[in-house]
Order: C-alpha cells, then structure tokens, then sequence
C-alpha cells in the first residue's frame, strides 16, 4: 500500500512536472525554506540561546527577512528596466521545439511545488480529488482567492513575543496574529469544536522545545499548493526550537480522515532579524482579479 | 530630477517584488509573444495584492473611450521605497504590454513612457538574455 501511495506520487509529481518548465519565485507559503548559507548559519546557531526569566528559551524577535537589497537601477537618463532573469529554455531547446509549451503553460513554481520527495499520502478515495483540486488550484485553492492559507501552510511567524504565560505571533501576511496560551492548559471544549484557519492552539514546553497542540480546524484551507486538502479532524503540532539566532519551525500534520499517515513536513530554519530596526508594514488589501482572465488550468 | 533618480531606483525594487499568495503564470493568462500598445490617460494606480494594478481610459479612433486594466507586479518593495506617489490619476502614459490571451481589455505592462520621454519598463525576460525571446 505505502508504495503504491509512493508511486501514486511521484506519478503525480511527474504529470504535473511535463507541463511546467520555469521555476520563478515560489509562494511564501509553500515554498521549500532556502537553506541557510552554512558557515552563516552555524555562526548565527553558536550565539548562546536568550533565555526568559523562567529559564526558557527566549522565542521573542523578528524572525527572517533582513536579506534582499540590490535590484535594477534606472539609467543615468532616469531610464528604469526591470526584467526577471529566469528562463528556462535554451535557444537549441526552441529551436527544436522543447520549449514549446513554454507559451502555453506555466513556467512557474509549479515543479517546486509538486515535486519535492515529502509530501501527504492520501488515502485512495482522496486520490482522484487531490488531482481535481490541483488541476483546477486557479478556481479551488483558497489562497489563490485571497483567502488565508491557514495553519500550517502558513508556516512560521514573522514576529514572536513570548510572556510567561503566551506566546503571541504576529504575520507580516494579511496583518495576522495568533496568541497561544504556553502555561500547558489543555484545549478549551468549546473552542476545539470550532471550525476555523488557525485553529485552536495550545502550547507547553518539553525542554526547550515548545510544542503546540492545534486541533478546531476547517476543511477549507490546504496544506500545500498542490491540492493538498484534509479534514476538520486535522490534528496540528507545530514545534518551535531556538538555537543561538535561529529559530526552527516544523508542523506535522495528524489527519486520519484523509491521510494514511501523519504528514511530517520538512523544518524551516529562520534567522534572526539583524536589524534592531526592523518593523512591520501593514499589509494591503488582497484582491484577485486573474482567475476570470487565466486561460489555462495552470498557475504556477 | 535627482529625486526623480532615486524614485525611479525603487520602483525597481517594487516591480522586482513577487506576489506571494495569488502567484500564477504569465503565460497562463497573457501572451508574452504578443505584445499590443496604447496611450491613455491613467485613471487609478491600484496598490494592491497581489499585484499592482493601472486603470486607463484610452480614447479611440471613433471617439469612443475604452477601459483599460494592466497588471504588473506585487506592491511589497515599492512601498518599501516609498514609491507609491509616482504614478497618478491623470497621468497621460504609452503603454506596451502583453495582451490578454481572452482577448479582453487587460495587458501585463512590458513599458510605460511618461510624457517626458523616460520610460520604466518591468517585464520578466531578459532583452540580453540570449535564451531570452
């Protein structure tokens, strides 16, 4: 059965993957993390790690960003040319007709997003849904439609500020938060029933991992781009590790309604913001005005 | 014009933005092969997201006025730059832009030109690429 899944998946994968032939930015939420340079990493790792009054670590910061700079510059006659240099075609590839498709489909992020080796093993009545939705992600994904990508294909936070008692995460995306109780309560029975895009969360620490317990989940977000569906029975925990300035976040996803097994998603290492300065900016309105004009199933 | 200069150097970085969650394929919706082209005057600049948006009024040759809509990139690093003054109502602007593949009245901008000649061109292919089309 596993490898029958295990194909079913690469199947998957690699139908996908004929059609698209660029990889440009992939979304936020989905993408794989870029690792960290190494030696920069392990320097950012051996800080010692801030800790809380309390003795835990302390997850208080601005997490990511502080890379980027350069970019296209005007001309000395106020002349400005941007251009994405990315292209997957070789002129031999054109000429000979591989890169046909090019024009007619995506040539996006679509390999990245279909293609990574871990990804969710439906239960096989789900298998031919997983499809449908992702064939049709221009009309089905709700992230697409500007609604919120929902735990965990949120992924982690921007900003944390950590209390004794709460920890509360805040989103550059759609100005959002989140405020988790930490003092290790247990669900609230009425919040746990609800059916919402964050759920209801609750966290404790084991060690100096804090481990949050999310359950109350709609069935309307996904858990990745490629109609990566669940149930209102998702189960969530989502682990946060600091180590010097970096913070590790991991989710994995319990949903035996659809899925045959827990879906382990892969550890996103974030640094820490160097810039002491940093704030947020409010996020704009999100307005989809494409689908009605995409005349493809694909979107990269 | 010095500011104008360094105006110009953020809008880069705005136009070089990606759009995050409504992400999609040029290709899918626009045919970057083609390319159509207009004068019109700029209605309403949309910071939006995904993408920014330009409205346009585009009179044509009977005299009749048609509406325009083109896409560019996301908002994030023009805003950053504190960019988001420099397109206007108003604004008399020549459009090149990849036309829709529905054949309605939208376009993804390769060009504007400004009536004084300066042009800000944000496209996603290299002109110098030689793999480029």
């Amino acid at each position: 059965m596993r490898q029958k899944l295990v194909r079913f998946g690469i199947a998957v994968a690699s139908a996908m993957a004929i059609s698209l032939v660029t990889i440009h930015a992939a979304p936020q939420y989905d993408a794989a993390p870029a690792p960290a340079p190494q030696a920069a990493g392990a320097q950012q790792q051996n800080i010692p790690t801030p800790r809380t009054a309390d003795g835990h670590p302390d997850l208080s910061g601005m997490w990511g960003g502080g890379g980027g700079g350069g970019g296209d510059k005007p001309d000395e006659k106020g002349n400005l040319t941007v251009v994405f240099k990315q292209r997957p075609c070789s002129q031999q590839q054109r000429d000979i007709g591989e890169c046909a498709q090019a024009v007619n489909f995506e040539r996006d992020s679509g390999v990245e997003q279909r293609a990574g080796a871990n990804m969710p093993m439906y239960k096989a009545e789900y298998w031919e849904r997983v499809q449908y939705l992702d064939r049709n992600g221009i009309q089905e994904d709700p992230a697409f439609h500007c609604k919120p990508a929902g735990v965990p294909r949120m992924g982690p936070p921007a900003k944390l500020v950590q209390t004794a008692t709460e920890l509360i995460m805040l989103y550059q995306q759609n100005n959002l938060f989140r405020i988790v109780p930490i003092d290790g309560r247990p669900h609230d029975p009425i919040k746990s029933q609800d059916t919402t895009w964050y759920g209801d969360a609750v966290g404790k620490w084991e060690g100096d991992t804090l481990v949050i317990d999310i359950v109350g989940f709609n069935d309307e977000s996904w858990l990745g781009w490629p109609g990566w569906l669940h149930s209102n029975n998702m189960h969530v925990v989502e682990k946060y590790t600091r180590t010097g300035n970096t913070l590790t976040w991991q989710a994995t996803v319990d949903d035996p309604d659809v899925l045959t097994q827990p879906f382990v998603m892969n550890p996103r290492t974030i640094r820490l913001n160097p810039n002491a300065k940093a704030t947020f900016q409010e996020d704009l309105p999100c307005e989809e005005r494409d689908a009605v004009h995409i005349v493809t199933h694909e979107r990269g | 014009m010095k500011k104008m200069f360094g105006l110009l150097a953020i809008v880069a970085l705005c136009l070089a933005a990606k759009p995050v969650v409504a992400h999609h394929a040029l290709q899918a919706e626009f045919d970057t092969a083609k390319r159509g082209e207009f004068t019109g005057t700029l209605t309403k600049f949309a910071l939006i997201n995904p993408h920014c948006r330009w409205f346009f009024e585009v009179k044509k040759a009977d005299g009749t006025v048609a509406k325009w809509e083109i896409t560019g990139a996301g908002p994030g690093a023009l805003r950053a730059n504190g960019m988001t003054r420099l397109f206007a109502s108003g604004q008399t602007l020549k459009v090149t832009y990849a036309p829709a593949r529905d054949g309605s009245n939208t376009g993804r901008v390769v060009t504007f030109t400004f009536p004084d000649g300066r042009t800000v061109t944000m496209y996603h292919e290299d002109p110098n690429n030689p793999n480029d089309l």
